[in-house]
């Protein structure tokens, strides 16, 4: 981050940026500027908060533990190899 | 080669709290319950058979997931059941990661009328994103399954999937683009979209 100061983002920018920041791809300065962006854009700050809900909802698919037998399965395997 | 007893302790203790994680994306991958059962099994039967490649212990969550999406592929392969790319698929292609959903549902300008796309995934049942998952090719659905579901960073993704980050990067756009297509149907079905917007304005004008 040596020498990369902080420049303000337009709209444009702000949404090109707005799945690496849903992601937590962005860090350093590109974090502060899309952070301040999104401070005083409403419009962009519903598009992030947008994408970033549907990343939750995509996230609760989760939720398929492995069966017993499958569980006995594998243990077999590891025990076996 | 087999494992020492010590080897296989450790392989046992790295592999087996990732067993829901495997068996979560193989189930989303197989869309089947048993198939993702044995794919469990066979990521893990490959797995421990090159536990001794893997170096680096931390990296152990893309190193399976590389190994069971790889077992995956060549099944398809093999059974010639991998989906084409389908023409709307080609077309989300050329502009790339330009559909969103949040434009099609939000509508500033009735703020008042309450906020769409907020009661869109609301409304949005688990059902209905796994039926838009599934209509996707499979590099689409493995890169929004690595990302979304099992949370993996770009550089894990891309260790996985053994492509570039810039690759993720633009493939995980395409794919959100068409499964935000899918599911933008899925909205229009329950309501939302043109006739939701239509009887909006016909209210204002009363």
């Amino acid at each position: 981050m040596t020498g990369s100061k902080a420049k303000q983002l337009n709209c444009q920018e702000a949404l090109r940026k707005v799945f690496d920041f849903v992601d937590g791809a962005l860090e350093g300065v590109s974090l502060v500027e899309m952070r301040t962006h999104l401070a005083t854009c409403r419009h962009c700050f519903d598009r992030a908060e947008f994408e970033r809900l549907l990343k939750a909802r995509m996230a609760r698919l989760k939720a398929n533990p492995a069966s017993g037998e499958l569980r006995a399965r594998v243990q077999s395997l590891i025990e076996g190899g | 080669m087999s494992l020492t007893d010590e080897e296989r302790r450790e392989f046992s203790d790295v592999v087996l709290p990732l067993l829901d994680e495997m068996h979560a994306l193989a189930v989303h991958l197989c869309r089947n319950h048993s198939v993702a059962e044995d794919l469990v099994a066979e990521t893990v039967m490959r797995a421990c058979e090159n536990f001794r490649e893997l170096r680096d212990r931390s990296k152990v969550k893309p190193w399976l997931f590389r190994i069971l999406t790889n077992a995956f592929f060549s099944s398809c392969r093999k059974q010639k059941t991998r989906q084409e790319v389908s023409y709307e698929e080609v077309q989300g292609e050329d502009d790339a990661g330009s559909f969103s959903l949040f434009q099609q549902l939000s509508h500033p300008f009735l703020l008042w009328w309450g906020n769409p796309e907020r009661e869109f995934t609301n409304k949005l049942m688990d059902e209905d994103i796994r039926r838009a998952l599934a209509e996707l090719c499979e590099d689409h659905r493995v890169v929004i399954l690595l990302s979304d579901v099992e949370g993996l960073s770009y550089a894990e993704i891309s260790e996985s999937l053994d492509i570039p980050i810039g690759t993720v990067r633009s493939r995980l756009a395409r794919a959100r683009s068409m499964l935000q297509r899918k599911l933008w149907r899925c909205a229009q079905e329950m309501g939302f979209g043109v006739s939701r917007r239509r009887s909006r304005q016909e209210a204002l004008k009363e």
